[in-house]
């Protein structure tokens, strides 16, 4: 029951066909609890007593920084499934997320160096996290540099799980970087194992936001797989009764 | 095994600017540095082994830009797939050669180069061990991102290949520090000999799985 399941979900019909079902009730969960989480955090959370208000920003930073360390990992996790089960429709997701990590990751360093002028009182500083998250950065463009160098598609799908998967060594690196180096960035305030050292009254904007942000990008995930999938299986009958 | 020792260090040797080619490379960085830095100053010794590290990541990338390139051309690695079935143990003594005929005397080298900077022969202790492990993991880890690139340039192959280095640069910017403030080196060296262990074993399956990829 099970095992056919995970097959069927495994079709890219399947796929599709569930994808749309389900996209307007996260599309339209995800806006509301984002949209609702900047209102609480931009006007209703308290101001910090060391920051002010530039604070405030973190609504945006760390649910993009967290973001583009996930959509890492879940194109890891993608790639493992392509190249132990052969599944066509992970190597399609890997594609689809390459292009999206890197816009992320794009964000999270823009947002970090806007916060950067006010608290750090520069824009950029070679810190530990800073540069792990550029080399992060960087190696979504390879990725995606690498699949584009490639006509024959099937080789490229390998290829880039196997860099994907080489590449996953970096992600403790970046994730622990402020933990092992002392610099400039602070160390996370929320962990699965510690009491957050962040007050509930600014965490709870924060947690609502990263839910709503995650549910947006997922979002564009979906549309970004469904492009490529309906542009390698465009010749496919089912793709001509669907669209 | 031995054969194919003989074989691939004989391909290497006959081609003279592939070997000797990286490694006056490396000299000329390293004798072109100095005069870009005052002479004789203290800056010198505090930047010195940054440089050392990344021309020796330069000369590298620069002697593995087309490691698999010719034998893929002229069907080497395709008829030694058909003959043996895998491409493991060719992989292997390839890398091996590499680091036998680039990594060592570009670590000799090099060491001699930290010798004469700090004037000091207890640099000896700090720079030959870390250049001899961390080349070799270079030149694993270039061989890796030049086969994932084979047929499409080497810039493509460096690009991809420099992110996945990070890690090493930062172990090796630790041992210097280290050694600055007078600590213990040699667990952080086992530390980087044990990431070289793993990485002996498990590239050249990757490789040859790419290459694989590649010939089908």
């Amino acid at each position: 029951m099970l095992k056919k399941l995970y097959h069927q979900f495994a079709s890219p019909k399947t796929y599709v066909v569930l994808v749309d079902k389900i996209y307007p009730i996260i599309f339209y969960t995800s806006l509301i609890t984002y949209v609702f989480a900047l209102i609480w955090g931009l006007a209703f959370a308290p101001s910090d007593y060391m920051q002010g208000n530039s604070y405030r920003i973190i609504y945006m930073h760390v649910p993009a920084s967290f973001l583009s360390e996930s959509l890492y990992i879940a194109m890891a996790i993608a790639a493992a499934i392509f190249l132990i089960w052969k599944v066509k429709l992970a190597a399609y997701i890997i594609k689809a997320i390459a292009p999206i990590g890197a816009l992320v990751a794009f964000l999270a360093l823009v947002s970090g160096s806007i916060w950067g002028i006010p608290t750090w009182g520069t824009w950029w500083q070679w810190d530990a996290r800073v540069t792990s998250t550029l080399i992060l950065f960087i190696m979504y463009l390879g990725l995606i540099s690498l699949h584009s160098s490639f006509t024959n598609y099937e080789k490229a799908d390998k290829f880039i799980s196997v860099l994907v998967l080489i590449g996953s060594v970096n992600i403790p690196i970046i994730k622990k970087s402020v933990d092992w180096w002392n610099t400039l960035h602070q160390p996370a305030s929320i962990t699965l194992t510690d009491k957050p050292s962040i007050d509930p009254s600014m965490l709870y904007p924060l947690f609502l936001s990263m839910l709503g942000f995650s549910g947006l990008i997922i979002c564009l995930v979906i549309l970004s797989s469904k492009v490529q999938i309906f542009n390698r299986e465009g010749n496919k009958t089912w793709v001509k009764y669907h669209v | 095994m031995t054969d194919l020792l003989k074989i691939e260090s004989f391909k290497l040797r006959k081609k003279l600017r592939a070997w000797l080619g990286p490694i006056l490379i490396f000299l000329l960085i390293m004798i072109s540095f100095p005069l870009t830095v005052e002479l004789a100053s203290d800056e010198l010794k505090n930047v010195f082994y940054s440089i050392l590290w990344l021309s020796s990541l330069l000369t590298v990338m620069v002697s593995l830009d087309s490691i698999f390139l010719e034998d893929f051309d002229d069907g080497t690695l395709e008829h030694y797939l058909i003959l043996n079935n895998s491409l493991f143990s060719m992989i292997l003594i390839k890398i091996f050669i590499y680091w036998l005929l680039i990594g060592i005397p570009i670590s000799i080298l090099g060491t001699f180069f930290s010798i004469s900077t700090s004037g000091d022969f207890s640099s000896f202790y700090i720079a030959f061990p870390s250049m001899l492990i961390s080349s070799y993991i270079f030149i694993n880890l270039f061989a890796l991102g030049n086969s994932l690139s084979l047929n499409k340039g080497s810039a493509l192959g460096a690009l991809i290949t420099m992110p996945l280095l990070f890690p090493v640069l930062i172990l090796l910017g630790k041992i210097v520090l280290n050694a600055n403030f007078g600590f213990e080196i040699s667990n952080l060296l086992l530390l980087m000999l044990g990431v070289l262990l793993i990485i002996i074993v498990i590239i050249p399956f990757i490789i040859s799985f790419v290459v694989k990829t590649h010939l089908e």
